[in-house]
């Protein structure tokens, strides 16, 4: 066991690559590893010639993944666009390694992302010993995925500042990169795409301009459609959690999951799932992907801490700690739940315990 | 001799093509189109200039109109195509469904056997056993009308509507749907398409489809259907009469399913024996304009297809590579203020065929296409999709029938009048601003109102925005079941006047309530149907001199003096209706304060809002008389102490409107209303009602002010918890401000912070009148010359 915290999706997942790629037989777009229907597969999964099985790492609609691929055949740039935790990063890692092979080549946008880490950067000690050469010059990643033909990979696009977003422009447009001071340019080699994550709640901080949006499609990311669906969502991506941190407890229960999506859909929907009490809902967004780590927390406690198996008192300060950001409104948001749905639910009695114990 | 099976589904546009390259290749002698006999002599009409799809024929029952349905067809329908085909090429065409007069007539026998199932039930009280019975008998009608892809579209049948819900009918799949999960598709609708709709090459497509229909004919289990039998029975029959008459190349077009059944000839006798004996009714048939937005699926047909403009896109332009869609699609949203590029265009087409290579298809459908478009031109966000949706998917546009087309004397009637007054039928609302001072305006709009008589509600009317009585506001939005209406009240008259004058007075002399006489007068009016208004007046009154409901003669009060106040705009003499009213208000004014009194706090505040408009109806009248005499009533129930408090106060307070009350009078009223020998809770109902509204006067005088504010300061704790809620009721229905205000003045404290205009009385006259002159050059009126003299 090696002593990598996280492996990249091309590595996690070499193997279906590989046999997708091994029955691979239709037309490639130039420098892609598969044939977009192969991409398709390895994102939603299912079972090849062969009877090898790929697992699906998006799970949801077929339809959205296809246009997203279809989108990256033709010279348009990706843009995911969703709330937080709807897995957008996740597809474009899987989607980037997919299709390239590698999922790397990733700048991760905030409000101080520069023009040099988008377009290039220089090495001042060399420049000062050389005067400007290509030596001098700092490659980004954009600028190696355009060498390259591949994709790269631009996380949080609308943090980034307006004028810095702006440098894309000619780069998804004219697919090539000047570099003035060398009176050169960098073209992009067949096979190179952008794909950008955008989040919702950002919304209005730094809108893309019209020039730039008309460079992307956008694809929405949903929250899951259905209670199972959600539940599928976090039971996968636990289990393959488990496997990376190898912790010693048990597989989780798939009851314990199931409460968690229960909490976490009804507070995010503001409505029980019987539909029959309304409830306020708090400021934190509860994303499938904090129920996710909220399940992970908890086994993380229950192997360490616990008797190994997870339970109800595991979960709680996740669940708690997740829902209440805000230490006044959420609060009473989440106590008024407690008392009014999670106290009246017969075989609750634990959660309802052991979230009133930390409270 | 050869007979060619071509089947098709109905309303699709590569179905329509394929249908018309084939018969173009056939040159076949006759068509048979799978449609109601009885409608042969219409389709003469097709090809006819005026006669523009879609448009349905329409077939009813005559001694029960009710009984009806429709077979639409769009310019995109295999069905049209053949007829067309036909009417070109002058050969003979004709439908080869089962009569409807045969369907109709069992349908007939199965209600009148459910009735008396019903009825034998209620005899034995022994619902449970018979309901059974029942709901076998209407699940084989519901069978019937789900059968496989049949074009038949049931017109509103009150009783059908109804059994829907009741009855479990077990969900079938459509049988389409297995050759497409065969082929690897999750819907039955879009692998049609595929394979179907939006082919290119047409070469054998109908053996194709033939025997996909035999195989699954075969594999699946047929759920036994009575009418399904007969309906191909028939067909079959039609197929030989024609070959008997030595027709040599015979073209039969029917839905795909049945292809199979007509390939294979069973025995000429077993089909003449299960067509033996069959029930008949009398049916009736013409052609109607159709709407898109009734032959799509939201709107219910069964057969129906959820794209009508999409597919008539694919009709016109079978060679769009989706570039003419989207450019569509783009100028739509200029239209809208989008700003949408060229560039956009080509993206969104690019996409589209890319994720059309993505899935394997030979070309991009809908799905790619509204995929595209979202995407690329509205960045994700669906909203706009609903536009495209109704503009282009839909289209809704209505077709056009000519009005030689013989139809039953009253809708003629109708479409002469639209003709005459160029209110053409629209598929989209259309909105209609009437002057009622132009002569063809308000013909208009006495048409409108007899058409609303007749309960044809093809306008409504709405709201007019600004001043005056000489303007109506109509929307008028027409839907094709209303030639149902038409056929319906076409047993009340030949014409519009004729049938809306004898349906009304027919109505009036079967309902008993003297508001809904009043209710029919009112729109009797502008329909100027003047011997219904006779009729209606003359019966109003029988029911006003017989009613001893005091209520109900108060709710009819304030149309009835609308109609005499506004009724002359329209030129209607109004005498008759004041004479009604003057003697109804005599009998209200009677009756009233007897029936204020000793009444639940409930009736009090219903009773409450009819004073109000009373009131108002009084005051629009301007009728010395009668205004006196609902004064005098009002006075008899403020005085009354019997009276409902809250009844009495607001007498008070209208006779407080009408400047009657004031001053002592009032006050003294007042204070025994307030006084503190009354419980507090009728009290503070009586200030309930005389604060009814508004409070403005409580903050204009200060006595009544003083004495709500002693009367409150004096009440123990805990009876004023008791009236609390009371006057918090009153309260909360004051506007804003005046609330406001209110409590300021409360805070002020009690009635002795007003600032009162003090005269002191010792004024000096002399002084004063020294400055009069100055003051008055001041104002310039007084010339100064005459000043400087006077000095």
């Amino acid at each position: 066991m090696s002593d990598i915290l996280r492996y990249h999706a091309e590595q996690l997942f070499a193997e279906e690559l590989e046999e997708l790629r091994k029955q691979d037989t239709g037309k490639r777009p130039h420098n892609w590893l598969l044939t977009p229907q192969s991409v398709v597969t390895y994102l939603v999964g299912g079972k090849l010639k062969n009877g090898f099985d790929v697992t699906p790492k998006y799970i949801g609609s077929k339809r959205l993944m296809e246009i997203a691929v279809a989108t990256l055949a033709t010279d348009r740039a990706l843009l995911l666009y969703g709330l937080p935790g709807t897995a957008k990063s996740w597809v474009s890692e899987h989607l980037a390694a997919a299709i390239s092979g590698d999922s790397t080549m990733i700048i991760q946008g905030t409000a101080g992302t520069s023009e040099e880490s988008i377009r290039y950067g220089w090495n001042y000690a060399r420049l000062l010993a050389e005067g400007p050469s290509r030596n001098a010059l700092v490659e980004t990643p954009v600028m190696r995925a355009m060498q390259d033909g591949k994709i790269a990979r631009i996380e949080e696009l609308t943090r980034i500042g307006a004028d810095v977003q702006d440098s894309l422009i000619t780069i998804l447009s004219e697919k090539t990169l000047p570099i003035p001071e060398l009176n050169t340019e960098v073209q992009a080699n067949k096979g190179f795409n952008v794909i950008a994550t955008a989040n919702n709640r950002d919304k209005g901080v730094n809108e893309l301009s019209s020039a730039l949006k008309r460079r992307f499609n956008t694809v929405i990311l949903p929250v899951p459609d259905s209670m199972e669906e959600e539940i599928d969502i976090v039971r996968r991506r636990v289990e393959s959690f488990e496997k990376t941190m190898d912790l010693p407890a048990e597989k989780p229960a798939l009851e314990e999951i199931r409460r968690i999506v229960t909490i976490f859909r009804e507070l995010r929907n503001g409505v029980t799932l019987d539909g029959k009490t309304k409830l306020k809902s708090p400021g934190s967004t509860l994303s499938t992907a904090e129920a996710i780590s909220v399940v992970n927390n908890g086994l993380a406690l229950a192997a360490y801490f616990g008797d190994g198996t997870l339970n109800a008192a595991d979960l709680a300060a996740g669940v708690i700690g997740a829902v209440v950001k805000d230490p006044v409104q959420d609060k009473l948001v989440w106590q008024e739940y407690l008392e009014t749905v999670v106290k009246t639910r017969e075989d609750w009695k634990d959660v309802y315990r052991a979230c009133r114990d930390l409270a | 001799m050869s007979v060619h099976i071509l089947g098709i589904r109905h309303h699709g546009p590569g179905s329509a093509r394929n249908v018309k390259a084939f018969l173009e290749e056939l040159q076949p002698d006759i068509v048979l189109i799978e449609g109601p006999p009885e409608a042969d002599t219409l389709l003469s009409w097709a090809g006819h200039d005026d006669l523009q799809p879609p448009v349905a024929i329409l077939a009813w029952q005559p001694d029960n109109p009710r009984k009806a349905c429709f077979y639409p067809f769009a310019t995109f329908s295999p069905e049209w195509q053949a007829m067309l085909y036909a009417k070109e090429h002058r050969i003979h065409a004709r439908l080869m469904d089962l009569p409807l007069a045969h369907v109709f007539g069992l349908e007939n026998e199965a209600a009148a056997k459910a009735a008396a199932a019903n009825e034998g039930a209620e005899g034995k009280n022994n619902t449970d056993d018979i309901k059974g019975d029942n709901g076998d008998e209407k699940a084989l009608l519901n069978n019937a009308r789900q059968s496989a892809r049949g074009t038949r579209q049931h017109a509103r049948q009150d009783n059908i509507a109804e059994d829907d819900e009741i009855i479990p009918f077990p969900v079938r799949r459509d049988p389409i749907s297995h050759l497409a999960a065969a082929a690897g598709y999750d819907d039955g609708e879009r692998w049609w398409e595929h394979m179907f709709e939006y082919r290119q090459q047409q070469e054998q497509v109908f053996e194709a489809v033939n025997d996909a229909m035999q195989a699954l004919r075969e594999e699946l289990p047929q759920p036994d259907n009575q009418q399904e039998r007969l309906r191909e029975a028939w067909m079959r029959k039609c197929i030989r009469a024609a070959e008997k008459e030595m027709f040599q190349r015979i073209a039969v077009i029917c839905g795909a399913w049945h292809g199979p059944a007509l390939q294979n000839m069973p025995k000429q006798k077993e089909d003449n024996d299960l067509l033996k004996g069959l029930p008949k009714a009398k049916v009736a048939t013409t052609w109607i304009p159709w709407t898109y937005s009734r032959l799509s699926y939201e709107s219910g047909y069964g057969a129906g297809i959820p794209s009508p403009g999409w597919y008539e896109h694919i009709w016109e332009h079978p060679t769009d590579d989706s570039t003419r869609w989207m450019a569509l699609v783009a100028k739509l949203f200029r239209e809208q203020q989008q700003d949408t590029s060229v560039a956009h265009v080509m993206e969104a087409v690019r996409l589209a065929n890319a994720l059309a290579a993505l899935r394997q298809y030979s070309r991009p459908g809908l799905e790619e296409l509204n995929e595209a478009t979202l995407s690329v031109l509205c960045n994700g966000e669906s909203v706009l999709m609903q536009l495209i949706r109704d503009q282009l998917i839909i289209r809704n546009r209505i077709g056009k029938v000519p009005h030689e087309v013989p139809a039953p004397p009253l809708q003629s009637d109708i479409a002469q009048w639209q003709k005459k007054l160029r209110l053409p039928q629209t598929a989209d609302f259309k909105d209609y601003q009437l002057d009622l001072r132009k002569e063809n305006d308000l013909e208009r709009s006495i048409f409108l109102h007899r058409l609303q008589l007749l309960e044809i509600r093809w306008g409504t009317m709405q709201e007019v925005t600004g001043k005056g009585t000489f303007k109506e506001q109509w929307r008028l939005q027409w839907d094709p079941s209303y030639s149902i209406d038409i056929i319906e009240k076409g047993s009340w008259g030949n014409t519009v006047a004729e049938a809306a004058s004898s349906y009304v007075i027919d109505t009036a002399h079967h309902t008993g309530t003297l508001q809904q006489v009043c209710q029919m007068l009112e729109s009797a009016i502008p329909a100027e149907l003047p011997a219904v208004v006779d009729v209606l007046i003359h019966r109003i009154n029988n029911l006003a001199a017989t009613s001893g409901d005091v209520l109900q003669l108060m709710q009819v009060i304030p149309p009835l003096v609308n109609i005499s106040k506004f009724g002359n705009v329209r030129k209607t003499d109004a005498e008759l209706v004041n004479g009604i009213i003057e003697s109804m208000i005599d009998r209200i004014c009677i009756s009233l304060p007897a029936a204020s009194t000793s009444i639940t706090e409930d009736a009090a505040l219903a009773l409450l809002e009819l004073f109000y408009g009373m009131n108002d109806a009084i005051g629009l009248l301007q009728h010395a008389a009668l205004t006196g005499s609902w004064h005098h009533t009002l006075q008899v129930i403020a005085g009354n102490r019997q009276s409902a408090p809250m009844i009495a106060g607001y007498a008070t307070r209208l006779l407080f409107d009408a400047r009657i009350l004031r001053g002592e009078p009032l006050l003294q009223g007042f204070s025994v209303a307030m006084s503190v020998a009354n419980p507090p809770a009728v009290a503070a109902s009586w200030l309930e009602g005389f604060l009814k509204g508004s409070g403005t006067l409580l903050l204009l005088d200060e006595s009544l002010w003083g004495m709500v504010y002693s009367w409150v300061s004096q009440l123990e704790n805990d009876i004023f918890i008791q009236v609390l809620p009371l006057l918090r009721r009153t309260f909360s229905n004051f506007t804003a401000p005046e609330r406001k205000k209110l409590g300021a003045k409360v805070k002020q404290g009690g009635s002795d912070t007003s600032v009162k205009i003090v005269a002191t009385g010792d004024t000096d006259a002399a002084r004063g009148e020294q400055g009069i002159p100055v003051v008055m050059q001041m104002l310039g009126l007084v010339d100064s010359k005459l000043l400087a003299d006077g000095a």
